[in-house]
C-alpha cells in the first residue's frame, strides 16, 4: 500500500504538487471574470446552457473537494456521494422546515457534509489505500440505502423523512431575507459562481497552509510523518471532514435548483462519475478537476443525442488513462512546457504502447 | 413467525445465491491477488456473460450450448480487455488500472444498451431443469438446485486445482513473487493473461446461470459488482478462500434477510463489511498489510 500511495503522489511524474503559479492565480481569477460576463449572455442567448453552467459549477465544487483528499492528501475516497447527498438532503430539509434564506440553508448544509465526513472518516482512516477506498464505498452506499428505505422515518415512527425512493421534491429555491430573489436564475448562477470561486481559494490556501503540507507528506510517507510527531489519523479525519464540507456545500446547492433530493444523489455511480472528472481533469492540482467536471458534464449534453454517449464517454476515459494519465491538466501543462515536441511525444507514446501491448519490454 | 420450511428454504436460497456470487468474486480475487488490480469491470463481464447467454440460448436453440459458449466469448473480451490495456499499463500506478476498468465499466454498459435497449430478457430454463423439487412441506425449483450443484462443483474444482495442481502453484508462486518466478523463465505476463481470461470465463458462467433465474438487464453489472466488492474485501483481498467463505456468508444474510426486513438487507451487508475491516482491515483472510 505504501508503495501505492508513494506512487501515486507523483514520484513517477504521475502527479504534481502544482498548487497555483502566480500566473496561474491571474488565469484564474480571468476565467471567473469571463463566466461571470458569460452567464447574463447566456441567460439571454440561451437560457437552456444557464441551467448546464450551475451543473457545470456545482460538480466543479464536488470535484474540488474530492481532489483535495484524493489527490492532496492521497486518500482515495469512492464514498463522496454521501457528502454531496446528505448536504443536498439537508438544505431540502431545511428549506421545507425551516427556512429558505441561503445564509442559514448553505452553511448548515455545509456543516452536514463536515459531520457526515467525519464520521464516516473516523472509521475508514483506520484502513488503507484499496480498503479506505472499500470502506467510503460501503458507508456512502449505507447512507444511500438509509435514504432509499426511508430509516429515519422507521425509527422516528414519522410517516415520511427522506421521501423514500421518491425523494424530497418540490424543494423551494433560496431568497436571502427577502431581498435577492435566487428564482431568477441569473441570480443563482452568480451565488454558485461566487461560492465555488471562494470555495476555490479556500482549499488553495489551506493546500498551502502548513495543514495542507503535512496532508502531502502524509500521502508521501505515512510512518515519516508519524514518526516526526504528527497525529496522521486525527490529520486524515479532518482533511476529510474538510472535503466533506464542501460536498455538502455543493450538495446544498444542487437540490434546490433541481427541486429534488433524491436517494440517486448518494448512490455510488455518482462517487464513481465524480472520479472519472477527477481523472480526466487530472488530479493534485484543484483547477484540473473542475476542467474535468466542466469537461464531463459537456460532454454529456453534448452527446445527449446521440444513443451512445456512455460507449463515447468511457471510451475517451479509458484513451485518457493509457496515454494522458495526468489528465486534461497535464496535456495543458506539457503542451505549455514544450508545444513543439507535441507530435512527436505523441507518436512516441503510440509506440510504446504498442511495445507493450506486445509484451516487449 | 418464520417455520422450519421457510428457513430450509431461505438456507439453500442462500447458499444457492452465494455460490453463484463466489464464481464472480472468485475471479475478481484471483485477479486482484495476480495482476493487483481490482477489476471494476467485472460486474460487467458478468453482465455480457448473462446478454451473450440469451443470444447463444435462442441462435443455437439450447440452454447447454449457451452455457459453453457464452463464457467463451466473455473469456475472449476478458483477454481482449488484459492485453490491450492492463497489459501496457503494469509498474504504472495501480490506481491507474482501477480508473482503468471502471472506464471499460462505463463503456460495456453503453455497448449493452445500444445493442439489446433497456428492456430484460431472460434465458429460457431447459426442459429437463424445470419443475421443482419437493419433500414435504418445503418445495424448490429443480433449475435453483441445479444451479447451486454446478457452482459448488466448479468452486470446489477450482479450490483443488489452486492447492494441488502444478499451475496453481504455478499461479500462487506468480502472485507471491512476480520478479522470481519471471527469473525462472516462465512467461509470466501469459500467466496474467491467463487469469484474467479464466476470471472473465467465471463471471460469464455465473452470468448465464442467473440469467435463467433472474432477468437480464442493463444494471446488474454494477448491482454484482458492489456486492462482489464487499465479499473479497470481508474475505481479504486476494484470497481465494475468503472470497469463497464471504460470498456464502453474504449469500445467506441475504436470504435471511429478505425474510426478516427487506429493504435493509443492504443495510446489513455494508455494515457487516465495515465492523470487518474496522475490526481487521485487511480483511477475514486476508494479508496483514495488503498491497
Amino acid at each position: 500500500m505504501r508503495e501505492l500511495i508513494s506512487r501515486f503522489a507523483g514520484t513517477d511524474g504521475t502527479a504534481g504538487n502544482q498548487i497555483l503559479t502566480t500566473g496561474g492565480r491571474y488565469a484564474l481569477a480571468v476565467i471567473v471574470v469571463l463566466l461571470a460576463l458569460l452567464g447574463p449572455v447566456v441567460a439571454i442567448l440561451e437560457p437552456f446552457w444557464l441551467f448546464i453552467l450551475v451543473q457545470i459549477l456545482v460538480f466543479a465544487l464536488l470535484a474540488l473537494s474530492l481532489d483535495f483528499v484524493f489527490g492532496y492528501a492521497g486518500l482515495l475516497s469512492f464514498g463522496h456521494a454521501a457528502m454531496f447527498g446528505a448536504g443536498g438532503y439537508a438544505a431540502a430539509l431545511l428549506i421545507a422546515e425551516v427556512t429558505p434564506n441561503a445564509l442559514v440553508v448553505l452553511p448548515l448544509a455545509m456543516l452536514t457534509g463536515v459531520v457526515v465526513a467525519a464520521v464516516i472518516g473516523w472509521f475508514a482512516v483506520r484502513a488503507r489505500g484499496i480498503y479506505f477506498a472499500m470502506l467510503t464505498l460501503a458507508f456512502a452506499q449505507m447512507f444511500y440505502v438509509i435514504a432509499f428505505a426511508d430509516v429515519p422515518a422507521m425509527i422516528t415512527g414519522a410517516e415520511t423523512v427522506t421521501g423514500g425512493d421518491n425523494g424530497i421534491y418540490g424543494v423551494q429555491l433560496f431568497e436571502l431575507f427577502g431581498v435577492v430573489d435566487f428564482t431568477d436564475r441569473i441570480n443563482y448562477y452568480f451565488m454558485a459562481l461566487a461560492l465555488v470561486a471562494l470555495s476555490l481559494v479556500a482549499l488553495v490556501r489551506l493546500a498551502n497552509s502548513p495543514f495542507g503540507r503535512a496532508l502531502q507528506g502524509i500521502r508521501e510517507n505515512e510512518e515519516r510523518m508519524a514518526f516526526i510527531g504528527y497525529d496522521v489519523r486525527r490529520y486524515k479525519v479532518v482533511g476529510f471532514a474538510i472535503s466533506g464540507g464542501f460536498a455538502g456545500l455543493a450538495g446544498g446547492l444542487y437540490v434546490p435548483f433541481q427541486s429534488l433530493a433524491h436517494p440517486q444523489l448518494l448512490h455510488w455511480t455518482v462517487s464513481g462519475e465524480l472520479v472519472v472528472m477527477l481523472l480526466l481533469g487530472g488530479m493534485g492540482t484543484l483547477w484540473g478537476p473542475m476542467l474535468g467536471a466542466a469537461a464531463v458534464i459537456v460532454l454529456e449534453e453534448m452527446l445527449a443525442g446521440v444513443a451512445a454517449w456512455e460507449v463515447i464517454l468511457g471510451g475517451v476515459f479509458v484513451v485518457v488513462v493509457i496515454f494522458a494519465p495526468r489528465g486534461l491538466a497535464g496535456i495543458v501543462v506539457s503542451l505549455k512546457e514544450d508545444p513543439r515536441n507535441a507530435l512527436s511525444n505523441a507518436k512516441q507514446a503510440l509506440l510504446t504502447y504498442v511495445k507493450k501491448v506486445r509484451g516487449e519490454r | 413467525m418464520v417455520d422450519a420450511t421457510t428457513i430450509v428454504r431461505a438456507t439453500l436460497l442462500g447458499l444457492q445465491l452465494g455460490m453463484t456470487l463466489a464464481l464472480v468474486a472468485a475471479g475478481l480475487t484471483l485477479i486482484f491477488g495476480m495482476l493487483d488490480v481490482i477489476n471494476f469491470a467485472h460486474g460487467a463481464l458478468y453482465m455480457l456473460g448473462a446478454y451473450f447467454g440469451v443470444v447463444a440460448a435462442s441462435e443455437l436453440g439450447s440452454f447447454w450450448a449457451a452455457l459453453v459458449v457464452a463464457p467463451l466469448l466473455v473469456a475472449i473480451v476478458g483477454g481482449a480487455i488484459e492485453i490491450l490495456s492492463l497489459r501496457p499499463l503494469y509498474g504504472r500506478n495501480p490506481l491507474y488500472h482501477i480508473l482503468l476498468t471502471f472506464g471499460f465499466a462505463i463503456m460495456i454498459e453503453g455497448i449493452v444498451v445500444e445493442v439489446w435497449g433497456g428492456q430484460s430478457y431472460r434465458i429460457p430454463v431447459p426442459e429437463a431443469l424445470s419443475g421443482t423439487l419437493s419433500y414435504g412441506s418445503l418445495s424448490y425449483p429443480v433449475y435453483w438446485m441445479f444451479v447451486l450443484v454446478v457452482s459448488t462443483i466448479l468452486i470446489g474444482g477450482i479450490w483443488l486445482a489452486i492447492a494441488k495442481s502444478d499451475l496453481g502453484i504455478l499461479i500462487r508462486a506468480s502472485a507471491h513473487d512476480t520478479e522470481m518466478v519471471d527469473a525462472l523463465g516462465v512467461d509470466v505476463s501469459k500467466v496474467f493473461t491467463g487469469v484474467v481470461v479464466f476470471g472473465a470465463a467465471l463471471a460469464g458462467v455465473a452470468g448465464v446461470l442467473l440469467g435463467a433465474s433472474r432477468s437480464v438487464n442493463p444494471g446488474m453489472g454494477f448491482g454484482v459488482i458492489i456486492q462482489a466488492f464487499v465479499i473479497v474485501v470481508i474475505g481479504g483481498l486476494g484470497s481465494f478462500k475468503g472470497a469463497v467463505y464471504g460470498a456464502l456468508l453474504i449469500g445467506l444474510m441475504t436470504a435471511y434477510g429478505a425474510l426478516i426486513a427487506p429493504s435493509l438487507t443492504d443495510l446489513f451487508i455494508f455494515a457487516l463489511m465495515a465492523v470487518v475491516l474496522i475490526a481487521k482491515p485487511s480483511g477475514l483472510f486476508g494479508a496483514t498489510e495488503a498491497a
